[in-house]
């Protein structure tokens, strides 16, 4: 309003706020001195610059109401930036006197919303005015209109070494909650906004918050919002441009930056923009400069070309200027995987969240391009990102909670099942409710590819999650770091709780889905590759939990029609019934506080013995052996001696294999009596033909090399009896 | 007015009949051209723009299996329209045979309030809620695989399963903090 009074007003400043960066440069023939003279006597009678000398003098506690100075002055700085932009060191007198709030916190917004550069911003002033951030005077209101702005000149700022020093700090203020204190901030913030209503900054905090961390912010912010946070920064990108643009600046706009790219007028431009990977550049602009200033030398990621070099280097390796080109190169992510400075891994938390967020989340009109090349280059290139640094990006995490609840389960499969099966450990409380309830519901509605694509990427899932465990696990066994570089630790019993959650719920999907599929075999052998993984969970990977599987996965393996189905089974209780004895004597010697329940051998003892029973000695269907049919309903089946219908000669999977062994055999039998391979010696050579034909080793393992006993279960029942469990 | 009733009629062998009831009536065709396409079973498609559904056809129209309620995401009154059929229907039906689809849920310009309205609205039916992507031919596809898996149990067609069964798994639950006070 101040500004348009004073239009009218004669003014001169025009000429006169020429930097002094232009004016010396237009001296260049004459002599230093006298143009040193000619430059301080324009000065001296140049309004601009006494304004500037005014700020820069004015005292702590001035007043700021009815003080005609301080308007007039202000105006005029308003004038120039808005007209011409201001030169780097009026920006930096202006941005240390908003800062310091000498003249409370009114000022300090309205200088905030002039700040339009002409050429370049010196990082110096920013730096100080971080350091004012962190005086905790300013409003955060004010905070976040600081953060704004240099996000918005982010790529005019001359030099960002120093600034880069303390990313760490702009970042925390950026995501703080999502790293500190956030439920207890996130929870702040909410009731600030009951209190206050609809704060438009509180909205924008809130609305970063909710692309960090959703579980915390589900209340719903509206649409209408985006173009609210979008029209806050235009002011300043519409100056920016008219200043740049009637300077003729040779600085490139900046809209690589994805905060500055909701210009409106780019909308169309937009859609894939955050998809292409920013080119690794230095965020030295003025190098020479720099290299002269600073005392150490700084060495450009873009500049590195191989391995070697990169080794020379390490001490003294520069980030780029956009933490997105980090992905697309090797060598960066090899530093970026042994650098110990965290605000590295946030910046490109920062900004992988918020491109995750706006491409696949929040897409604009006419979103039919969500197939196509860039969606998929970029999640793949995540994906190979994540696989290099063998862990997970949380913002990546954080948008799969986001984008599970809403997916149709068919868009960029692939891509979505690779990046989940990388999410690290879930905590037991959170699991259910961020994972399980999506999953499930996709899970029971789709097809059966996608159970089987489903059941592949849990499988991986856990092993990455047990993988961590035996690498991290610290030795005092309480304690395991599952991240090498955010510090979440969960101890031991939260991530077995973990654990179990994840295998109980695999069982559920696995029980209920084998059933509605009809016990397919594609499916069967999905959830059994899963149960290679948690049948070993004691002895490859040191986590003392075993977890048997349900009936529903048990005895459809046990009775399936597919003979390999059978033999995977086998060597899975095998490997269980190693695990067990294993860490049994574990437990005997060490006198470890972890202990297997009761139950867990219970359980293995049933299946073992039903299997041996079924397969072995012909004993199915009699009473305590699991399965249980009335005798008069096997009477009425017809089905002669029935109780040797899933033996290894009769079961269906290996029927074909006994009809075969008994042609073979007995080659001149004309009647077939496949009763006669149970006697001692072709029984023999049939277990030699079954090895034959690959069923081999493990299976027999499992079990007794003669048809005469279980001895096998016996031993082991009889320890169990010896142990007293 | 007219009650829809899921067991007033005879099933047909091996036979399957769904309605899809959709106010913009966009994405129904396409949905019911790849739903025909099924070759297991004979899948008959009935399409609506709202319910109650008309009385002539009453004598003709096959017993419906499930009921299929399309929601525009970024129309209020594709919700409010759906929202209003749903008194049309026997409760019997909201045993397993009721299914929501939603389309345009990932665009800037569905408001997350509806969405939530909608997920409140599904979990208080205990129907399953189902997300689609309607511009793309895989999304078609995939919501019409899924839509005939729903299909087949719901009309008996799946040994060992049935429609109440397969709900109680699929059923849309509303996260415990969506009642946080709105900004509004």
């Amino acid at each position: 309003m101040a500004a348009k009074q004073n239009l009218s007003e004669p003014s001169d400043s025009d000429s006169s706020s020429l930097t002094d960066q232009s004016v010396s440069g237009r001296s260049g023939n004459r002599s230093l001195r006298v143009a040193e003279k000619e430059r301080r006597k324009n000065e001296a009678e140049d309004p601009f610059v006494l304004a500037l000398k005014y700020f820069s003098d004015v005292g702590a506690g001035t007043p700021v109401y009815g003080n005609d100075e301080f308007e007039t002055n202000l105006v005029l700085v308003e004038r120039v930036a808005y007209s011409k932009g201001l030169s780097p060191e009026a920006i930096s007198v202006m941005l240390e006197f908003a800062m310091s709030l000498r003249m409370g916190t009114g000022p300090c917004v309205r200088v905030l919303k002039c700040l339009i550069p002409a050429t370049i911003v010196p990082q110096e002033p920013i730096v100080r005015a971080v350091v004012w951030l962190g005086v905790g005077k300013i409003p955060i209101s004010t905070q976040v209109l600081f953060i704004k702005w240099v996000l918005t000149v982010f790529d005019m700022i001359d030099a960002k070494d120093q600034l880069r020093a303390i990313y760490g700090f702009i970042f925390s203020f950026v995501t703080e909650e999502n790293l500190v204190l956030r439920v207890f901030r996130v929870r702040k913030l909410l009731e600030l906004q009951s209190k206050l209503g609809r704060q438009p900054f509180l909205l924008h905090l809130l609305s970063l918050y909710k692309v960090f961390c959703p579980e915390l912010v589900t209340l719903s912010i509206p649409s209408r919002m985006k173009s609210g946070f979008r029209n806050y920064n235009t002011p300043w990108k519409s100056a920016l441009i008219a200043v740049q643009k009637r300077n003729g600046s040779q600085l490139a706009s900046s809209t690589s930056l994805p905060f500055t790219i909701k210009d409106k007028t780019s909308s169309r431009k937009r859609k894939h923009c955050h998809l292409e990977l920013p080119v690794l550049s230095s965020l030295v602009n003025k190098q020479p400069q720099t290299e002269l200033s600073s005392s150490r030398k700084v060495v450009p990621l873009v500049q590195l070309n191989s391995f070697a070099q990169l080794l020379e280097n390490i001490h003294r390796i520069e980030l780029p200027a956009q933490m997105g080109s980090l992905l697309g190169s090797s060598l960066a992510l090899q530093y970026l995987d042994c650098v110990q400075d965290e605000s590295a891994l946030l910046r490109l938390n920062f900004w992988l969240g918020y491109a995750l967020h706006e491409e696949f989340l929040f897409y604009g009109d006419g979103g039919a391009y969500q197939n196509s090349e860039e969606a998929l280059q970029f999640l793949d290139k995540l994906l190979f990102t994540q696989h290099f640094l063998q862990e997970a990006f949380s913002s990546s995490e954080a948008f799969l909670y986001k984008f599970l609840s809403v997916w149709d389960g068919s868009l960029l499969r692939p891509q979505i099942l690779g990046l989940l099966s990388n999410i690290p450990v879930v905590p037991s409380s959170q699991i259910g409710r961020l994972l399980f309830e999506p999953l499930m519901q996709l899970f029971f509605t789709s097809s059966l590819f996608f159970k089987c694509g489903l059941m592949e990427c849990l499988n991986n899932m856990l092993l990455k999650w047990l993988t961590w465990h035996s690498v991290y696990a610290l030795e005092d066994d309480l304690d395991i770091s599952l991240n090498s570089h955010t510090s979440i630790n969960m101890t031991l019993s939260g991530f077995k709780d973990s654990v179990m959650e994840l295998v109980h719920f695999v069982g559920r999907l696995a029980s209920v889905g084998l059933q509605l599929e009809g016990c397919h075999t594609l499916l069967l052998s999905f959830v059994l590759d899963f149960y290679e993984t948690v049948c070993d969970t004691f002895l490859k990977y040191g986590l003392p939990l075993v977890v048997m599987p349900p009936p529903g996965v048990f005895y459809p393996a046990l009775f399936s029609l597919d003979p390999v189905s059978v033999d995977r089974l086998a060597y899975i209780m095998y490997r269980y019934k190693v695990n067990l004895t294993s860490a049994k004597s574990q437990e005997k010697v060490t006198e470890q506080a972890f202990h297997i329940s009761r139950q867990t051998f219970r359980e293995f003892n049933h299946y073992l013995v039903v299997m041996v029973n079924c397969l072995w000695n012909s004993n199915m269907f009699r009473p305590g052996m699991g399965v249980q049919l009335g005798e008069e309903v096997l009477l009425k089946s017809n089905v002669p001696q029935y109780w040797t219908s899933f033996d290894l000669v009769h079961h269906p999977a290996f029927m074909s294999y006994a009809v075969d062994f008994h042609q073979r055999c007995w080659p001149g039998r004309k009647d077939m009596d496949l009763n006669s391979i149970k006697h001692s010696k072709p029984w023999s050579w049939y277990l030699e033909y079954l090895y034959s034909q690959g069923y081999d080793g493990d299976f027999m393992d499992t079990h007794l090399t003669s048809p005469d006993g279980p001895s096998l279960l016996f031993a082991f029942t009889a320890h169990e009896e010896q142990w007293g469990i | 007015m007219s009650l829809l009733k899921p067991f007033s009629k005879l099933p047909g062998l091996n036979t399957a009949n769904i309605l899809l009831v959709e106010s913009e009536e966009q994405f129904q065709q396409s949905l019911a051209d790849a739903l025909v396409e099924e070759t297991a079973v004979t899948v008959n498609v009935r399409l609506a723009k709202s319910l109650p559904l008309p009385m002539e056809n009453e004598e003709s129209r096959p017993r419906i299996d499930l009921v299929v309620f399309i929601i525009n995401l970024t129309s209020e009154l594709s919700f409010q329209s759906a929202e209003a059929s749903l008194k049309y229907l026997d409760p019997g039906y909201f045993l397993g045979k009721v299914c929501f689809m939603v389309t345009n849920a990932r665009k800037a310009s569905a408001p997350t309030e509806r969405l939530d309205a909608v997920r409140k609205l599904a979990a208080s039916l205990h129907c399953p809620l189902l997300f689609a992507e309607d511009q793309t031919p895989d999304g078609v596809a995939n919501a019409t695989e899924r839509l005939l898996t729903i299909l087949k149990v719901s009309a008996g067609l799946v040994p060992m399963a049935t429609a109440l069964y397969l709900s109680n798994l699929t059923r849309c639950t509303v996260p415990p903090d969506i009642d946080q006070p709105s900004f509004d």
